[in-house]
């Protein structure tokens, strides 16, 4: 496959020579190792790579759930290794969306109180109009007053992604977000997010270790032991087995 | 299985530390409060040896019924008689009074805070000359070592001397230890000593004594001298060894030690069974935790009785450890109480601690068993786990369905409530009433625990709304995780409850007795001015002079003044034995309007005239005019005539007789109390003129109280002011002892709330990703704490004020007619419970505060 030129959009988000180092001595791991990436703006990004290459890592330190060892990690125009504690809470609140794996959701929350929690805590009402297209767009109006334990794992999970979406975020990280579901859901889950990218110009990234689930991003980039090996855009479930098979050999 | 407790215990050390936690601190207020009382019973028995060690045997007159105070005298005429007896060697007469207060060289009265201020002649087998020489002569007087050095009195000067009837100057001539010659056995009283003729003068017992201490010869037998005392004398005497006069000492210090202990013990057991709430709580939740890992046992072979038996075996070793760093934190605080009494010029002799081992094994029994017994409920709920919670990530134990809690509980409470209401009407003897009143409000507790987690979740939704409206989400989340778990909740708030609920039934008893005072003061007083003394304490006979009366009597602006004595079990009517007060009778009538039903107290000849409440005038169907036969301590009968009957028995309670009747037979002459009325005050008059008597009547009253410096008056409104003062620091000390349980109350809100933020890790970190802020995090678990307190206190006040409006419905109407619930200050009780409970939760929030995000996130 041939890359396309990405000169002319703007970064979103960006690691510059960001390591990260688990340990010392004997047991040091080197979960990020010098990695340079950009993530584009109103693109989807998906990241693959062997169990143990550094995704969740990667991401954790760019949403600024962790901090790196060494390097940068710029979100937008904000250094994040210059912020404080609780800056970087405000960060993750205002301009930052966060999709786990499971669990997302507050138990004792409605699934609406759960979508606007970033703006709650900021003690802000968000966009009225566009919390009601993010609401609509789960497919789950009926269901908001909902509390999470009366909603299906799927419907949860889109739960997640309309809270990350709800404040507008620079950009979304999305760790596995359809690791926990069967393939018809996760199917709805990734249309859902491709939707937020294509119509809304979200920003997402994901990691994902399903060819299929990376199909539905722009680009996919491949990380092996903490640093990008490759990367494919316009990816096809086809192409991206055929490169998994060449990184494995 | 106990493999499987063991592990549990050293695993989770800290959750093991706040389980122990309530019972280390009930063990060791348990401790401390017998190993307290014991070393104090200790120290004054040897007191009681001591004092009582110089005298071979004690001649008195015998006594039917009554108290030692009220003890017939002996005519000192009996003495010479007495000395002539073969084999005796020494006699000494004794008397002696209480209120006998020194004033000191800059004029003001010596009062000890609690122990008496006593006169006595001396003698050379109780006193030991320290300085100066002993009093000689009707001008002077001798005085304890400590009496003297504390207030810097100096041998030659000449000090006034408050006695039962008069004051007036003594000089001081000498010093000395009382109990043996090398140490002065002081236990804070002050001693004023004289000899005998002056004693008996002053003291008021004119030519009679109390008794006649003997010391035999070194030769003879003290038995044989006591059987020729008792030919010599007759029946209406008694002669008592050295060993007796020791144990009635003995006696009479064990009578205030246990009432002390008691008090004491019951406020330990309170806060032990607060502490069976916690342990129950933090039992509960440990093993909703664990459910997964109890599944797993089964699922490889246990047994649910093995699984019982391990919750168990784990509790009973929480227990044990308890128990032993309580009983050692126990036997240091009591080293600290005595240190602290002592500094509190309680003047305890220096003694060792004596921890029994009586103290140890029911430390034991109390520390295992409230642990074991809290437990029980959460080790047999086990039994449900099944193997396949192994497998479910989210299982849970089936809970108690709600209807079975209501009819249990609801049952429960019945059953302790009809106990309480038993205990409340007093059909039985105090200890049975004492029992049944603890187990039925211990049931009473427990009932409503089992019923609250019914309501506790709308309540926790009420009461976190203002949260959730003022914080946003940190009070959202508050009132939410408040509500979410509704049997914790209700349980960690019932620990809360039962502290609060004794606060407000001390609270609303109290308002009903200032509320019926001041009833009283207002419609059925008619007296002025009230007089009183500071003397007094723990001895139940404040008293000042006589002569205070006859003084103030004397002045223009003052029109009458009655003098009071009073004086329990004192006569006896009927076979029975009643209370009795003394008052002037010709003016009693002036001064207090008691509900004359019939007859006057002022009708008939007052020294023969008695007036008795309507309750005993019907029991024993006279009326005015009718004769009562009436028995005093001194075994003298007189023939009463009924003078008045009257229906309000909360001023003088059910018996009175006239002060020369008092005269006749007891030997105290002191007055209690007394009241005055203004001349020529009456409501008609404009306040002007009011204020003009009442100013007037001050300067006069002030002029001659100046020589009585123990003496105050107070008018309406000040003794109303005074009254309540008193009140009022009688519930602060009740709510000091009640502080610790609601310390323990109050540290298993934190505990619990420690363990529910453990169980929410994920959830607080998932939280912390989406941007809480730290602050915001801490903010919403210290306001679900507060949650819980306010449900906790309102729970408890509700309940304290029904059981303080029974209560005080079931007492007696000669002590309170009103029910008055003080709202403000329970509302304030209330108030001050959300801030605990906002400190309580520091622990817990900041633990909540400094999880990592990451970590909390891939918790299980
Ligand atoms: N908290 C930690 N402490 C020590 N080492 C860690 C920690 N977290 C991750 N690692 C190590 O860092 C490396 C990268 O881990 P990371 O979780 O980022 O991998 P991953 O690509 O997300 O794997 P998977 O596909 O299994 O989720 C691994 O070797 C891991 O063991
Ligand atoms: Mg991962």
């Amino acid at each position: 496959m041939t890359s396309s030129p990405v000169q002319t959009l703007t970064a979103a988000a960006r690691a510059v020579a960001a390591t990260k180092i688990y340990g010392s001595g004997d047991t040091e791991v080197r979960a990020l190792d010098a990695i340079e990436v950009t993530f584009e703006q109103g693109r989807f990004t998906a990241i693959m790579g062997p169990s143990g290459s550094g995704k969740s890592t990667l991401m954790h330190c760019m949403a600024g759930l962790d901090t790196v060892t060494s390097g940068q990690v710029i979100i937008g125009d904000t250094d994040l290794t210059t912020l404080s504690e609780k800056q970087l809470t405000l960060l993750r609140r205002d301009h930052v969306g966060f999709v786990f794996q499971a669990y997302n959701l507050v138990p004792t929350l409605t699934a609406i109180e759960n979508i606007t929690l970033p703006m709650d805590l900021a003690g802000t009402t968000g966009d009225k109009a566009w919390i009601d297209d993010v609401v609509g767009a789960t497919g789950l109006t009926d269901r908001v007053k909902h509390r999470p334990n009366e909603l299906s794992g799927g419907q949860q999970q889109r739960v997640a992604v309309a809270r990350a979406l709800a404040g507008q975020p620079q950009i979304i990280f999305a760790d596995e977000p359809t690791g926990n579901v069967d393939s018809n859901t996760a199917a709805e889950i990734l249309g859902f997010m491709r939707n937020a990218v294509a119509e809304m110009g979200q920003t997402i990234v994901m990691v994902t270790h399903d060819p299929v689930a990376a199909s539905y991003a722009d680009r996919v980039v491949f990380l092996v032991d903490g640093k990008i090996v490759d990367e494919l855009h316009e990816p096809t479930p086809a192409s991206i087995r055929d490169h998994m098979t060449r990184l494995g050999a | 299985m106990l493999k499987l407790a063991w592990r549990n215990v050293t695993q989770r050390k800290i959750r093991f530390a706040l389980t122990m936690l309530p019972i280390v601190l009930g063990v060791m207020f348990v401790v401390a409060v017998f190993t307290l009382t014991d070393s104090l019973r200790a120290t004054f028995s040897g007191l009681a040896d001591d004092i009582s060690s110089g005298i071979d045997l004690t001649v008195r007159a015998t006594q039917e019924f009554g108290s030692d105070l009220d003890r017939p005298t002996v005519p000192d005429s009996l003495v010479p008689a007495i000395e002539a007896v073969d084999g005796v060697r020494e006699v000494h007469p004794g008397v002696a009074a209480f209120n006998v207060v020194i004033v000191d060289g800059a004029g003001a009265a010596i009062v000890p805070q609690g122990p008496p201020a006593l006169g006595f002649n001396y003698s050379d087998a109780a006193f030991f000359l320290v300085e100066g020489r002993q009093p000689g002569g009707p001008g002077e007087f001798a005085a304890d070592v400590d009496t003297v050095s504390d207030n810097d009195l100096a041998i030659g000067s000449v000090y006034a001397i408050n006695g039962p009837e008069t004051v007036e100057s003594f000089e001081l001539v000498g010093t000395f230890n009382f109990g043996s010659p090398d140490e002065h056995s002081s236990l804070g009283q002050t001693m004023a000593a004289f000899d005998l003729d002056t004693a008996q003068r002053f003291l008021g017992f004119g030519d009679e004594v109390i008794d006649v201490g003997v010391v035999v010869e070194p030769d003879a037998s003290p038995a044989t001298v006591k059987s020729d005392l008792e030919a010599l004398l007759d029946d209406s005497y008694e002669v008592i060894t050295q060993q007796a006069a020791a144990d009635e000492q003995r006696a009479d210090f064990d009578d205030v030690l246990s009432i002390f202990g008691t008090i004491l013990s019951v406020f330990a057991f309170i806060a032990l069974f607060v502490s069976a709430f916690i342990i129950n709580n933090v039992f509960q939740i440990t093993i909703s935790q664990r459910v997964r890992e109890l599944g797993l046992w089964r699922s490889i072979g246990a047994t649910p009785g093995q699984l019982v038996q391990s919750v168990l075996v784990e509790s009973a070793a929480v227990g044990a450890v308890a128990t032993v760093v309580g009983a050692v934190a126990g036997v240091g605080l009591s080293r600290v109480l005595m240190v602290v009494l002592r500094a509190g010029g309680f003047g305890l002799p220096e003694g060792p601690l004596s921890v029994r081992p009586r103290t140890l094994v029911l430390a034991a029994v109390v520390g295992v068993g409230v642990s074991v017994a809290a437990s029980l409920s959460p080790a047999l709920r086990t039994r449900r786990v099944a193997p396949i919670a192994a497998l479910h990530p989210d299982y849970l134990l089936d809970r108690t369905g709600m209807r079975r809690r209501l009819v249990g509980g609801t049952a429960t409470l019945a059953v302790g409530a009809v106990l309480v209401a038993l205990a409340l009407f007093n059909l039985f003897g105090t200890v049975v009433t004492l029992v049944l009143a603890g187990v039925g409000a211990l049931l009473s507790f427990v009932g409503i625990n089992i019923v609250s987690p019914a309501f506790a979740a709308v309540a926790a939704r009420v009461l976190g709304r203002p949260v959730a409206a003022l914080m946003r989400v940190p009070g959202r989340l508050a009132r939410d995780n408040a509500a979410r778990n509704p049997r914790r909740t209700a349980s960690t708030a019932g620990a809360l409850m039962i502290g609060l609920a004794l606060v407000a039934l001390a609270a609303v008893v109290g308002a009903s007795v200032t509320r019926t005072f001041v009833k009283t003061l207002e419609n059925s007083v008619e007296a002025d001015y009230f007089v009183s003394s500071s003397a007094g304490g723990f001895n139940p006979n404040a008293g000042f002079p006589v002569q205070v009366v006859d003084d103030l009597a004397a002045l223009d602006e003052i029109d009458s003044v009655a003098g009071f004595r009073f004086a329990f079990g004192a006569i006896q009517v009927n076979g029975s034995v009643k209370d009795v007060f003394a008052g002037d009778m010709s003016i009693l009538d002036e001064h207090f309007d008691t509900d004359l039903r019939s007859g006057a107290m002022a009708s008939g000849d007052p020294a023969t005239a008695i007036a008795l409440h309507v309750d005993p005038a019907e029991d024993l169907g006279v009326s005015v005019g009718d004769t009562l036969e009436v028995t005093f301590p001194d075994n003298e009968t007189d023939t009463l005539t009924v003078a008045a009957v009257f229906g309000d028995a909360r001023i003088y309670g059910n018996w009175v007789i006239d002060t020369s009747t008092w005269d006749r037979h007891f030997n105290r002459s002191d007055f209690a109390f007394a009241s005055a009325t203004i001349a020529g005050f009456s409501d008609d008059l404009d306040a002007a003129s009011q204020q003009r008597l009442l100013d007037e009547s001050r300067i006069a009253i002030d002029g001659v109280l100046e020589a009585y410096p123990t003496v105050q008056a107070e008018n309406r409104v000040e003794f109303r002011q005074s009254q309540q003062a008193q009140l009022d620091s009688l519930l602060i000390v009740i709510n000091v002892f009640l502080a610790l349980s609601l310390i323990i109350a109050f540290a298993g809100i934190a505990i619990t709330l420690a363990l529910s933020v453990f169980e929410r890790t994920r959830e607080i970190g998932l939280l912390r990703a989406v941007g809480m802020t730290r602050r915001q995090l801490r903010r919403s678990v210290r306001w679900e704490a507060a949650i819980v307190a306010t449900f906790g206190a309102v729970l408890g006040v509700a309940v304290g004020v029904v059981a303080g409006v029974a209560a005080t419905v079931a007492m007696p109407d000669s002590f309170v007619t009103d029910i008055a619930v003080p709202v403000g200050s329970l509302a304030v009780y209330v108030v001050i419970s959300a801030l605990l409970g906002l400190l309580a939760a520091a622990f817990p929030a900041r633990r909540a505060g400094r999880m990592k995000i990451l970590e909390a996130i891939a918790h299980e």
